[in-house]
C-alpha cells in the first residue's frame, strides 16, 4: 500500500494535527485495520492525551532510539479500539533525541506488522519537522482557513517538495460554516486557489471537541459529533473510497445582510 | 456602530475572506520566491535611478515582476523598453 506511512504536518501549531492524527489512526482501527500513531513531537508530547492513553505509558521513542526496548515492547495498546497501538514521545528529551535516521529505522522495524503508521509532527520547519517528515510516504498536511496557518501550510509544502517528497495533501481543519457563509472566512475555493493542493478533507469546526479531549475519548466515536464524522471520512478516503467532501461556501443572501445591517447577529 | 458605518459595512466593503484571499496570494508570491514584500519595490527603484543616464530608454516603461523559475527558488523579470524614434 502506498499511503502505508503517513506524516500529519502543518508549520503551525495548535491548528489539530494531533486531533486529526488520533482520529483518523482511530477511524482506521475501528474498521479492523492494524494502526500505529507515533508521536514525534519529543518534549511535547500530547497524542497520548488525545486518545485518553497518558496513564499507560511505560516506554517512550526515546527509549527505543537508545536501545532500552524493541520499537513494539514500546507501544501502548488503546483501551477502546482493538488494533490501535501509540508510540509516545517523550516528554522530558528535546527535539534532537530522535534523528531522522531513527525514525526511518523504528518505522521499517513497524511496517510488516501494520496496515497503517501514523507520525504525528511538532510545530515547526526544523529538525523535529524534518525527522517526522523523512521517513513518510504519504505527507497531510492540516491548515485552518487563517492566514498565517496558511502562510505556514505554504511554507511546509516547499520544504517536503525540497526534500524530494511526494507533494502533500490537504485537510482543512475548524472551518465554520457560519464565518464561511458570512464571508468573513476564506471558504474551501479560496484556500485551494492560494495553496493549489489535492484537497483530502475539510473538517468542521465543533463546539464540543474540547469536551472530547478533555475525556480523551477520539471525536470519531461519537456518531453525532460533526468533526468526526468528516475524520471518518478522510479514514474513507485514505483506502482510496471517493467519499464527497463538503463544500462549504460564501453565500451571504440579502437578508443576511439586512440582518447584519439591523444588528440581529 | 452608526448606522451608516453598518450600512457600508454590509454593501460597501468587500468580505473579509476576499482581502484574506488577496494578501495571501501577494504573500505566498513573495515567500515562495524568497523575497521580501518590499524586494521588488526596492530593486526598480534602483534599476530606475541607474537608468536615467541613458536617453534612448524610456523610463516610464520599465517592467519589474516576480515570475517562477525552473532552476531558483523565484526570479525577477526586468523589461527595459528603448525609446521610440
Ligand atoms: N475541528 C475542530 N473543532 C474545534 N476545535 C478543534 C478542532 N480541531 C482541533 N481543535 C482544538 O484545537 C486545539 C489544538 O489541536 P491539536 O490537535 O492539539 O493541534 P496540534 O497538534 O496541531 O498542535 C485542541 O485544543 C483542539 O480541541
Ligand atoms: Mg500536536
Amino acid at each position: 500500500m502506498a499511503d502505508k506511512v503517513i506524516c500529519i504536518t502543518s508549520g503551525k501549531g495548535g491548528v489539530g494535527k494531533s486531533t486529526v492524527t488520533a482520529n483518523v489512526a482511530t477511524a482506521l482501527a475501528m474498521k479492523g485495520y492494524k494502526v500505529v500513531a507515533i508521536d514525534a513531537d519529543i518534549g511535547l508530547r500530547n497524542l497520548d492525551l488525545v486518545l485518553g492513553l497518558e496513564n499507560r505509558i511505560v516506554y517512550d521513542i526515546v527509549h527505543v532510539v537508545e536501545g532500552v526496548v524493541p520499537p513494539e515492547k514500546a507501544l501502548v495498546k488503546d483501551k477502546r479500539t482493538k488494533n490501535l497501538y501509540l508510540l509516545p514521545a517523550a516528554q522530558t528529551k528535546d527535539k534532537s533525541a530522535v534523528k531522522p535516521e531513527d525514525l526511518v529505522k523504528i518505522v521499517e522495524e513497524l511496517r510488516d506488522k501494520f496496515d497503517f503508521i501514523f507520525i504525528d509532527s511538532p510545530a515547526g520547519i526544523e529538525e523535529g519537522f524534518k525527522t517526522a517528515v523523512t521517513p513518510a510516504d504519504t505527507i497531510i498536511v492540516v491548515a485552518n482557513p487563517e492566514m498565517a496557518s496558511i502562510r505556514d501550510a505554504d511554507r511546509v509544502v516547499g520544504l517536503c517538495e525540497a526534500m524530494q517528497k511526494p507533494e502533500p495533501k490537504l485537510v482543512i481543519n475548524r472551518l465554520d460554516p457560519k464565518k464561511v457563509a458570512r464571508g468573513d472566512m476564506l471558504d474551501v475555493e479560496d484556500v485551494l486557489q492560494v495553496l493549489n493542493l489535492d484537497l483530502l478533507g475539510v473538517v468542521p469546526e465543533d463546539k464540543n471537541m474540547v469536551s472530547y479531549i478533555n475525556r480523551g475519548e477520539p471525536a470519531v466515536l461519537f456518531e453525532e459529533s460533526i468533526a468526526g464524522k468528516e475524520l471518518r471520512n478522510i479514514a474513507e478516503r485514505l483506502l482510496g473510497k471517493d467519499v464527497p467532501i463538503p463544500r462549504w461556501t460564501y453565500s451571504e443572501s440579502f437578508l443576511d445582510k439586512l440582518k447584519k445591517l439591523f444588528g440581529s447577529e | 456602530m452608526g448606522f451608516m458605518d453598518k450600512l457600508k459595512g454590509a454593501f460597501g466593503k468587500p468580505p473579509a475572506k476576499e482581502v484574506a484571499k488577496k494578501r495571501l496570494q501577494l504573500i505566498l508570491k513573495y515567500d515562495r520566491a524568497g523575497l521580501p514584500p518590499n524586494a521588488v519595490e526596492a530593486v526598480k527603484e534602483a534599476i530606475l535611478k541607474a537608468l536615467e543616464e541613458f536617453p534612448f530608454i524610456d523610463t516610464s516603461g520599465v517592467n519589474i515582476h516576480i515570475t517562477e523559475s525552473e532552476n531558483t527558488k523565484g526570479k525577477i523579470e526586468i523589461e527595459v523598453p528603448v525609446k521610440n524614434g
